[in-house]
């Protein structure tokens, strides 16, 4: 299936204060419709990448210091999140994903209108009771005081509700239970069918991300090290080794490693 | 001098403009007029207070409004002590330092809890108690307008002459800078440039932090009220107009303009703040009649959109704007970074 | 005599009450306290004196156009000034705000002379006292002024509530980065929370100069309800109202029984006393202290 590219990032550096690099030379093209896994450890740059797409705002201090993102054929210049929003780029954040002191229902109301208005609108609210049943009888109740799970959809829904064409993931997974976990995966799974949205979704938890995706990316140290099918990623032994811990060689052999650079060095 | 290097002739130039400078800073008294005269005097009293609070703000990180107040409580140590009592200066003066250290130990206690805009606003109900305390002698000893206050006196001998002032706060100048400009150098100013980063850091590599706090409000308002007492000998009069809100703003905007953290910034501040209103005066002739007859408005406005002007775009002050004309003039072909904006 | 006094804390209350929403508003949304709140009062206060000149007798629409006025000139304000601090340090942008006081207490005297101005003869509105029950008297303006106070927090609560703006205002407030990430425009947010806050504060000051007139001393009031404003806990405005309360009851008590020069200071102690004990304030939260 080779739908058009609707994100095309090439070579995106991405500095925090001006002179953190956080995201050295990214590289990688979402289809249209297709789910994209962009998978790695800790602090390899991955929130990053996902936050240049989506939008910096200046109490954030990072900028895009080279490379270039373009949506839609529309080259992106450090953009509000606010604007991408607007032209159909929705993130769902890793943290602080809800409005804790509004209701759920208010923080489906607080979504701004630009992109779907009126009858549009609701529409889109009452979609997000159908994919998320479990959310309709806590509308009155403060985001603050919901489950993870529970917090998780929300985050979603409100996405939803931007109308994206394009919906950033971040972090999914963390802190709830696999049960849950896969749960939400399979309701995106289902967004993706029945709206055509195309995703990109960013996990550490790399089973996971690729058990839904189409496509992957291997993010490490800023750089994108590895790509393919998803398939494919999934079966590459490297792969499995670095991120899905099975297989202990790789790990005897990084500890016998670092043994021998300890012995080196004091010799 | 063909055998020395651009370094070494560069330090020849800054050696024989200190030492004009010296020239120019003695020569003062003798040469300029007694308007001019007038104006060093007021610049150097600022500069004493524009350096405490340097030493407040910049080096500790603590904000304060109560300048104002300090500066009132030493003034007040003068025209009580000397009206009721009848105390000569040397007695004074050093009542006002411990008064300003009691009071700086009073205002610093809030810093304890509270950090940057509510430690402000704490400084500011204090600025308006000492306000209304002052308010309310002047009231009880019916003295409508202020306190009149003798000069300082030994025997015969009294210092009146501005000539005579000129010399004395120049000696408190640079005494204060002396003090000012040691510790910033020394393990307490270390220990405050730590706390103004990042306080939690600080305490944990065991800096006693509120020791530090204390030490940083006692001995800047100590400097401010020994400031407030000299200003009222000098003036010979107390009043509790003088140390209004305004007052307190244009002694942070000593430190803002100039440049935050720096004591040339405080000191090119001082400078600044304290000419402003007479360069308005000036060019307030060219202005029709109408609205050069309220100076004092024009000098607020003018004032005020100074103030956003630095805060807006020259964060770094005149400090800044100075250093990248000197780095443009050694490297022009180096491009210079966007100034950054001073956290606090 | 008693029920006199009663009368007054109300209305002192309300004054502060009013004043107030403008601090919370703007603090609330966008996280920056306008200690140039008091001005820009005044300066709407000034706006009467103005359009009560251009529009003599007429009080109606007098008052209207300078609510107006009072209205614009907040959106002015962020968008000219207060919107290029956003991004920099909480006090840097607090500096800015007094610099704006500064600057508005020169305009208003150069504009307008810094004599006393009494906008209730120009426009020919009878400021007579209102008779109430138990022997009370309190001034027609007085009177308005409370009424109009307990309206707008009707409104302001109602529109913040149940309104999409007022929900994207509360959103902004608590996270402005996903509120832009939800779309909205926070800009155009801020403008509105500025717009609404110098509106509340003109309607303040202009009631404020129909019943005791106009000078450049007028500001101070609007700093005298900020200690109100932080007791009830900066950002909640039910706050605002017993913050109030607390420092009217307080400021009338000491004038009557204590000292009447007391006035200007007692919302400062208050300020201190709630500072000492509880800095986030009554409703306030404690997590707002270390945003700044």
């Amino acid at each position: 299936m080779n739908t058009e590219v609707l994100l095309d990032v090439r070579h995106l550096k991405v500095a925090y204060h001006r002179i953190a690099v956080a995201v050295h030379d990214v590289t990688l093209q979402v289809r249209r419709g297709t789910i994209v896994a962009l998978v790695g450890n800790n602090g390899a740059g991955k929130t990053t990448t996902l936050r240049a797409i989506s939008g910096f705002i200046g109490l954030d201090d990072a900028r895009v210091v080279s490379g270039s993102v373009v949506f839609e054929g529309r080259a992106l210049q450090n953009p509000s999140p606010a604007l991408m929003t607007a032209l159909g780029v929705t993130i769902v954040p890793e943290r602080d994903k809800v409005f804790p002191n509004l209701t759920l229902m208010e923080n489906l109301s607080a979504v701004s209108s630009s992109r779907a208005k009126g009858r549009e609108r609701h529409r889109l609210e009452s979609l997000v009771f159908d994919v998320f049943p479990a959310l309709a009888p806590l509308r009155s109740r403060l985001a603050g005081l919901l489950s993870g799970g529970e917090r998780q959809m929300l985050a979603l829904g409100s996405a939803l509700v931007c109308n994206p064409s394009l919906l950033l993931v971040d972090e999914l997974s963390l802190g709830l239970a696999p049960r849950v976990v896969d749960e939400i995966l399979k309701r995106l799974v289902a967004i993706r069918q029945e709206l055509g949205i195309t995703v990109l979704l960013v996990e550490q938890n790399a089973p996971a991300a690729l058990g839904i995706a189409d496509y992957g990316y291997v993010l490490e140290n800023g750089r994108v090290s590895l790509e393919g099918t998803a398939k494919d990623l999934r079966s590459q032994e490297q792969l499995r080794q670095h991120y899905l811990g099975i297989g202990n060689d790789q790990e005897h052999r990084a500890y016998r490693r670092i043994k021998a650079e300890v012995k080196g060095e004091s010799a | 001098m063909s055998g020395l290097s651009a370094k070494q002739r560069g330090n020849g130039w800054k050696w024989l403009l200190a030492a004009i400078g010296v020239v120019i800073v003695f020569a003062i008294p003798f040469v300029a007029r007694p308007f001019l005269l007038d104006l060093a005097n007021q610049v150097l009293l600022a500069c004493i207070g524009a350096l405490a609070l340097m030493l407040l703000t910049g080096l500790a990180g603590q904000i304060s409004l109560g300048t104002a107040g300090l500066l009132a409580a030493g003034a007040y140590c003068v025209g009580i002590l000397s009206h009721n009592f009848n105390a000569p200066f040397w007695i004074i003066l050093p009542a006002a330092g411990c008064l300003g250290a009691l009071l700086g130990f009073v205002f610093g206690l809030p810093s304890l809890r509270l950090r940057g805009l509510y430690l402000a606003i704490s400084t500011l109900g204090l600025h308006f108690i000492v306000v209304y305390l002052g308010g309310e002698y002047e009231t009880r000893q019916q003295l409508s307008t202020g306190v009149m206050v003798d000069p300082p006196a030994i025997g015969s001998w009294s210092l009146a002459s501005n000539r005579g002032w000129y010399f004395t706060f120049l000696a408190f100048a640079a005494l204060t800078l002396f003090i000012v400009f040691n510790l910033k150098r020394s393990r307490t100013g270390r220990a405050w440039r730590v706390l103004c980063e990042r306080e939690v850091v600080a305490s944990a590599i065991g800096i006693d932090v509120q020791r530090m706090k204390l030490l940083a409000f006692v001995i800047s308002s100590t400097i401010l009220a020994v400031a407030g007492a000299l200003f009222a000998y000098q003036r010979n009069f107390v009043s509790i107009d003088a140390f209004s809100l305004y007052l307190t703003i244009q002694y942070v905007a000593m430190i803002i303009i100039g440049g935050m953290g720096t004591i040339e910034g405080a000191l090119l501040g001082a400078a600044f703040v304290v000419l402003l209103p007479y360069a308005i005066e000036g060019a307030a002739s060219h202005l029709p009649a109408r609205l050069s007859s309220f100076v004092f408005a024009l000098n607020y406005a003018a004032f005020g959109l100074v103030m956003i002007f630095f805060l807006l775009f020259e964060p770094t002050g005149l400090v800044g704007i100075i250093r990248r004309i000197v780095r443009r003039r050694r490297r022009p072909d180096v491009p210079l970074h966007p100034a950054g904006s001073n956290e606090h | 005599m008693t029920l006199q006094l009663a009368a007054n804390v109300v209305v002192l209350a309300c004054i502060y009450a009013l004043v107030s929403v403008g601090y919370v508003l703007v603090y609330r949304v966008s996280r920056v306290l306008n200690l140039a709140h008091g001005e820009l009062m005044m300066a709407g206060a000034y706006f009467l004196v103005g359009s009560s000149g251009l529009f003599n007798h007429d009080p109606v629409i007098g008052i209207g156009m300078a609510v107006l006025m009072g209205l614009l000139m907040g959106i002015v304000v962020y968008l000219a000034l207060m919107r290029w601090m956003t991004g920099k340090s909480v006090l840097a942008a607090v500096l800015v705000t007094i610099a704006l006081g500064i600057l508005l207490r020169g305009l208003v005297v150069l504009v307008f002379t810094a004599q006393q101005f009494y906008p209730a003869a120009a426009l020919g509105w009878n400021n007579a006292p209102v008779p109430l029950p138990g022997g009370v008297r309190v001034s027609m303006a007085s009177a308005t002024l409370v009424v109009i106070t307990i309206a707008i927090y009707i409104a302001l609560f109602l529109f913040l509530r149940f309104t999409r703006i007022g929900i994207q205002m509360r959103a902004a407030g608590q996270n402005p980065l996903l509120a832009a990430q939800r779309g909205i425009r926070l800009h155009a947010i801020y403008a509105f929370a500025w717009g609404l806050s110098t509106f509340t504060a003109s309607i303040a000051g202009i009631l404020l100069a129909l019943d005791s007139g106009v000078d450049g001393q007028m500001a101070t009031i609007g700093l005298k309800a900020f200690p109100a404003a932080l007791v009830g806990g900066l950002d909640s405005f039910i706050g605002a109202c017993i913050g109030a309360l607390i420092v009217a009851t307080a400021e009338i008590a000491a004038i009557q029984y204590v000292n009447p020069l007391l006035s200007d200071v007692v919302p400062f102690v208050v300020l201190l006393i709630v500072l000492a004990v509880r800095p986030w304030g009554l409703f306030g939260s404690r997590e707002q202290l270390d945003r700044v």
